[in-house]
């Protein structure tokens, strides 16, 4: 049976994918390729389900282990704007990206 | 400190071939200022429930709660916000650059609430920091004709 922390590792796991289908659905709206309100339904949909998980997830981990798992939005993002809407994704942005999960990691490990 | 954030961010992007909008400068420092108030909200809001075990009687007592009630306005103005964020931004370049909020939440958790920090916490903020000057030295946009190759 799965543990309290291991389930609320989980759903933040969970939230941190679904934060970047949502964010690419909303970065699609905006590109004008047509059929934005149906991006955005989805988008929003998607975003409103995360959330509701994400504050699940708080009642079983402390903010800072949250914060922490939760930053690995950033990759899903990093990753799916690259393959799924073809941005240029710089060596120097990805260097970035780690430099950034890494520091909320120090940040939140003592939260 | 944002406003340290903002030249730093708009010297670095002044300096590449494309000009960096101050409508995007604006939208991010925006997006960091209200994601800072709904984590510090939030976390607040969803402390305050009583724990039901049911996801939808917390709903339920969410929609009861003013402080909740605070996240949800808070998260529609973010929302708005940041659909003009994505309208003039790669979503691989605004979205780590919005991760100055965990630096802001930071700050005011030790400011306001004098929470304990150590070094490092510090060497973390400086790492964020590091990440976010790193993503402000690469153009804020994909050029469409490299998109669609």
């Amino acid at each position: 049976m799965m543990g309290q922390n291991a389930f609320g590792v989980f759903l933040v796991v969970i939230y941190a994918l679904l934060e970047g289908v949502a964010q690419v659905f909303l970065k699609k709206s905006v590109l004008g390729s047509g059929h934005w309100y149906l991006w955005i339904s989805l988008g929003v949909v998607i975003l409103l389900i995360e959330k509701m998980i994400y504050s699940e997830a708080l009642l079983f981990l402390d903010v800072g282990a949250a914060y922490t798992i939760g930053s690995l939005n950033l990759i899903a993002v990093t990753f799916m704007s690259r393959c799924l809407l073809r941005e240029k994704v710089t060596t120097k942005r990805w260097i970035g990206v780690c430099l950034i999960f890494i520091g909320v990691g120090l940040v939140a490990a003592r939260t | 400190m944002f406003f340290k954030a903002y030249s730093v961010i708009r010297n670095n992007c002044m300096r590449t071939r494309k000009k960096f909008p101050i409508r995007l400068a604006a939208g991010l420092i925006l997006a960091i200022l209200m994601d800072t108030a709904v984590q510090l909200v939030w976390k607040s809001a969803v402390v305050s429930l009583p724990n039901n075990g049911s996801p939808w009687l917390n709903v339920q007592a969410l929609l009861h709660s003013p402080l909740a009630l605070s996240v949800l306005f808070l998260m529609a103005c973010q929302f708005f916000n940041w659909l003009t964020v994505l309208s003039n931004a790669d979503l691989s370049y605004a979205q780590p650059v919005t991760s100055l909020s965990y630096v802001s939440v930071f700050c005011l958790s030790v400011l306001y609430f004098k929470e304990a920090t150590d070094l490092i916490q510090i060497v973390g903020i400086l790492f964020v920091f590091a990440g976010v000057w790193f993503i402000s030295q690469t153009d804020h946009v994909t050029p469409s004709k490299e998109r669609e190759a």
